[in-house]
């Protein structure tokens, strides 16, 4: 994976020597609020309803074991003893006090991590599949041209203030498992007629409060051009973006209001001036970029196996998680393990100081000292041997993460909610809690099969509602909560947003509710092995909306 | 002045009890309007014995001591006796603490010492709000505050747009609670809670007054407009600063005596050019910044206009539009009417890198230290800073600024041809 060098180091200290300095002016009162608060944002710093909160960006997903230490090490010094993993692959503690925050960049310094540009109306860290360099399906391992977005990016002095947040994702398989349709841009592998391989640019995806599909602005941009490319997007979305309505800064309303065509009109225009400028990324680059992502020195284990049926009868836990939990290696006699954040009546997505330190042992003994986060909230050990899977899954029975639930209903993703997010209008990870309670029993969930339900607790949809099978969706009444939902979402390369398909229900009756569609879906589909998002898409929305409602 | 002596001892750290509670728990407990609940739970249970309100006896504070009276009549109610009240104000302490049966009301003065030097003749108000608010609110309870773990304070959400999330626990970042029972009230809540109650009025709320500070900073707000309107009307400010948060002092008394405010090569110098006047004659206008639209509606008559002229380009102004007739201007101001709208940072690189602008760029607005290193890379050689610690910081030559740069921007950080990432050591 990518190390730091000396320029690398120097500029990360130099950022953090700057912020430490603007805490102390804020701490001093010579700084307002009102100042700080871009300033802090731009390093990760939020302030929630009652306590700052530290954003640490886990660039496209990837973490050394030294690196997961020492994030183990923050959450017991600095926090209450947990972490929590989120849909942008990055990190937050709920508690940091602000004069330690200098410490905490210091020391995430010392492990080439940092906090930069994990908020703010700035470009966001660069997301991509937990699968990458590891998975079968890849055309191309997508963090090497990641890492250098990631250079780009970083302070960038003209796209530092823009109208809003702005998110790139990037997958190099065409199974999206970065949700790169839903934001501002997403780049899909491609290749040209030549056999070059490049990327298709997407733009104004977006969740929030007006979802919408990312659309194809150019089928085919070159490695050399992508930043130039980047580059002219990025110019005239801050030039053209909307400013007068935080809610409708995002670029996916300037594509929306002013339509694909003029858009790309613009955006290759300034194209047509920028590149082959500066901007072009030579071969040589690219090339030592990513020999840093060069692959681990894998055995031949070709003839390692694992018989699934068999451990099932023998160990059906075991049996469980080998079945729901792994994912295809593109080298033979290894496979890439989800380790799941999602246990039954657990927050998703939270981890204690000491499974991180759990998994980041498990990581450098068994892959390679390498783990990844998911947008879904799970960490990821990419390159397992087979052979080590029982050894792996013991050691994460033991502490509490060996829940085999992968893909299925209760692998939920769930924004923080109103217990902690000062935007919330109602609660969401007790939601999450319940409906796990509900569908606790591994055989109920292995009958459901892969259902994606994904919560939020207000319309600002950081747990992705709208891309979910089921979006469960918290909002304010009168007073009370309510909760809505959604369905047919999907985040894949199927690309949809749910719709709300009826009244919203209170708290305590939306686990029933999910199990009337759930049970509506199974006594409907095909066969066992028509997923949940297929019967919807065959049958529609309307005998879903009966089974839930009943009839008019 | 108040006796430090009247207030309890600290108790013990109140983030250590708070910690203990949960703050997210507490502000699930009630229900929003249940502001006597808050009130007494805060009181009874939260912080016994150490928590303390300041009021303002202004408009609308009789409804919240009307509380306080009836969860715990003894709990010390602090006034801050700036000097500068309206004499009803001062009746109207009386008459509270009267009908309401608060025993522990106190005055807090401000220090003599600081009002003789800073303002001797009693006018700090109008030339320096922030320095009044300072030295009459801010510095005097400032011992007053310390002694307490928390506090009781009558904000409500409605009230300015900065309050929009405020809940009924808050933790402040020096360890105390402050407690908002009166959070989710409205305007309406207010009145009818003091009709219901038979509360007296502020004798000036009948004349328009909606929110009530010091006599000379306050002025009665029109049907319709927000109630804080009339607090330091026309200045940018909309908060004393003793909300802020209890270590966020504002800024200290200075002189107000004429500066230069270009910085330019180095120092802050002379500005030949003054501030454009709407209806000029576009012929006789001389160093002035024309805006853009209006370059543009009369273009003829400035292009024969003899005289030096600068152009000034508003975010939102295409600056390829006057792409001919650049070298017309020796200077361009592009203004950042607030530092977080980024647009001016592209049109300076335009200038620079595509139009092949070579004069003065200068950046006007909301310009602040924070953000001139950006500035100075994307093509900005001047600026325009009233911002005091900006001021500062320029001439100490100590910006937040960055060594090292990622990526090329600009004519000189990478030479064309060579790699993106060529990084350059400034």
């Amino acid at each position: 994976m990518y190390r730091y060098d000396e320029f690398d180091a120097a500029f990360v200290a130099g950022r953090t020597a700057q912020f430490a300095d603007q805490v102390k002016r804020r701490l001093s009162g010579e700084l307002s609020e009102d100042q700080f608060r871009p300033l802090r944002l731009m390093n990760g710093l939020y302030l929630q309803l009652h306590a700052y909160m530290l954003r640490i960006a886990v660039p496209y997903g990837t973490l050394s074991s030294r690196q997961m230490r020492k994030l183990a090490h923050i959450a017991r010094t600095y926090d209450r003893g947990y972490g929590h993993f989120t849909t942008r692959q990055n990190i937050q503690f709920n508690w940091p006090k602000l004069k330690d925050i200098p410490v905490i960049l210091d020391e995430l310094a010392s492990v080439e991590m940092h906090a930069i540009q994990t908020s703010g109306n700035c470009i966001r860290n660069v997301t991509t599949d937990q699968f990458a360099g590891a998975a079968v399906d890849e055309i191309i391992d997508p963090r090497p041209v990641a890492e250098i977005i990631r250079q780009w990016s970083s302070l960038h002095p003209e796209f530092s203030y823009l109208p809003r947040k702005f998110k790139i994702a990037m997958t190099g398989s065409p199974n999206d498992r970065a949700a790169i349709r839903f934001h501002d841009i997403g780049l899909q592998a491609a290749v040209n007629a030549a056999g070059e391989i490049g990327w298709e640019v997407w733009v104004g995806g977006g969740l929030g409060r007006t979802p919408m599909v990312a659309k194809l602005i150019n089928s085919f941009v070159p490695n050399e051009h992508l930043l130039a490319y980047l580059e002219s997007i990025m110019r005239v979305y801050n030039r053209y973006g909307r400013r007068d309505n935080k809610y409708k800064a995002r670029i996916k309303i300037l594509v929306h209001e002013e339509g694909l065509e003029s858009i790309k009109g613009q955006v290759e225009a300034e194209f047509a001036e920028v590149r082959g400028g500066v901007l072009t990324l030579p071969q040589e680059e690219l090339d030592r970029i990513t020999a840093y992502f060069a692959p681990p020195d894998f055995a031949d284990r070709s003839g390692d196996k694992v018989d699934v049926a068999y451990e099932s009868i023998i160990d059906p836990a075991y049996g469980r998680w080998l079945d729901n939990n792994l994912h295809p290696h593109r080298v033979p006699g290894y496979a890439s393990v989800t380790i799941s954040l999602k246990p039954v009546g657990g927050a998703p997505g939270d981890a204690t100081d000491t499974q991180i330190d759990v998994v980041a042992d498990l990581a450098e003994k068994y892959s390679f000292d390498e783990l990844r986060v998911t947008h879904e909230q799970n960490l990821v050990l990419p390159h397992v041997a087979v052979a080590d899977l029982r050894a792996v899954f013991d050691v994460l029975v033991a502490n509490g993460l060996a829940e085999g639930n992968n893909n299925l209903i209760t692998d939920m993703i769930c924004c923080p909610g109103l217990d902690f997010c000062a935007l919330a209008n109602a609660r969401s990870i007790p939601i999450a809690q319940e409906i796990s309670h509900k569908f606790a029993a591994p055989e109920r969930q292995k009958e459901i099969g892969d259902l994606k339900i994904k919560i939020s607790g207000c319309i600002n949809a950081c747990g992705h509602h709208h891309v979910g099978h089921i979006g469960i969706l918290g909002v304010e009444k009168k007073g009370g909560e309510l909760y809505q939902i959604t369905l047919g979402g999907d985040a894949t390369e199927g690309a949809s947003v749910g719709k709300i398909i009826g009244p919203g229900f209170e708290a305590e009756q939306v686990p029933g509710a999910i199990e009337k569609l759930v049970d509506f879906y199974i006594a409907n589909r095909t066969s066992a092995d028509e997923p949940f998002l297929d019967a919807y898409r065959r049958l529609g929305e309307a005998p879903f909306k009966e089974a839930l409602y009943g009839t008019v | 002045m108040a006796q430090s002596s009247l207030a309890p001892a600290a108790a013990p750290a109140a983030h250590e009890k708070l910690k203990a509670l949960g703050i997210l728990a507490l502000n699930g407990m009630f229900d929003e309007m249940d502001a006597v609940s808050v009130l007494r739970y805060a009181i009874t249970e939260v912080l016994p014995g150490d928590m303390a309100i300041v009021s303002s006896f202004g408009a609308d504070s009789a409804v919240l001591l009307h509380m306080v009276a009836q969860v715990d009549p003894s709990l010390p109610v602090y006034f801050l006796e700036t000097g500068k009240h309206f004499p009803e104000t001062l009746d109207y302490v009386e008459t509270l603490k009267k009908q309401l049966g608060l025993l522990n009301v106190h005055a807090i003065h401000p220090n003599p010492d600081d009002v003789k030097r800073f303002d001797p003749n009693g006018d700090l108000w109008e030339t320096d709000p922030d320095s009044c608010c300072h030295i009459r609110k801010t510095e005097p309870l400032e011992p007053i505050t310390e002694q307490y773990g928390g506090w009781v304070t009558g904000r409500k959400r409605y009230q300015t747009s900065e309050r929009g999330v405020l809940p009924h626990f808050e933790l402040t970042s020096d360890d105390r609670i402050k407690v908002n029972p009166l959070a989710y009230f409205s305007d309406a809540d207010v009145i009818e809670y003091r009709q219901a109650h038979s509360l007296p009025e502020h004798p000036l709320y009948a004349k328009g007054y909606k929110s009530i500070g010091c006599a000379p900073c306050t002025s009665a707000v029109a049907d319709g407009e927000d109630p804080r309107a009339g607090r330091w009307r026309g200045l940018n400010k909309k908060e004393c600063g003793i909300h802020y948060d209890f270590n966020g002092a504002i800024a200290s008394p200075m002189s107000a005596a004429t500066r230069h405010t270009l910085w330019k090569d180095g120092a802050f110098i002379a500005d030949p050019f003054k501030e454009w006047a709407e209806g000029a004659n576009p012929s006789e206008a001389r160093y002035v910044h024309v805006p853009m639209a209006e370059f543009l509606a009369n273009r003829e008559a400035y292009l024969a206009n003899p005289h030096p002229l600068g152009l000034k380009v508003s975010p939102g102004d295409a600056i390829e539009e006057a792409a001919d007739d650049l070298a017309r201007f020796a200077s361009i101001a592009i203004s950042f009417p607030a530092f977080t709208d980024g647009r001016g940072y592209s049109t300076a690189r335009l200038l620079v890198e595509r139009l092949n602008y070579a004069g003065e760029i200068r950046a006007v607005g909301d310009v602040l230290q924070d953000q001139i290193p950006h500035m100075w890379r994307c093509g900005f050689n001047a600026l325009v800073v009233t911002h005091e610690p900006t001021r500062e910081a320029l001439k100490e030559d100590r910006l937040p600024e960055m060594a090292l740069f990622y990526q090329p921007v600009g004519l000189s950080e990478v030479p064309m041809g060579t790699r993106p990432f060529l990084r350059r050591v400034s």
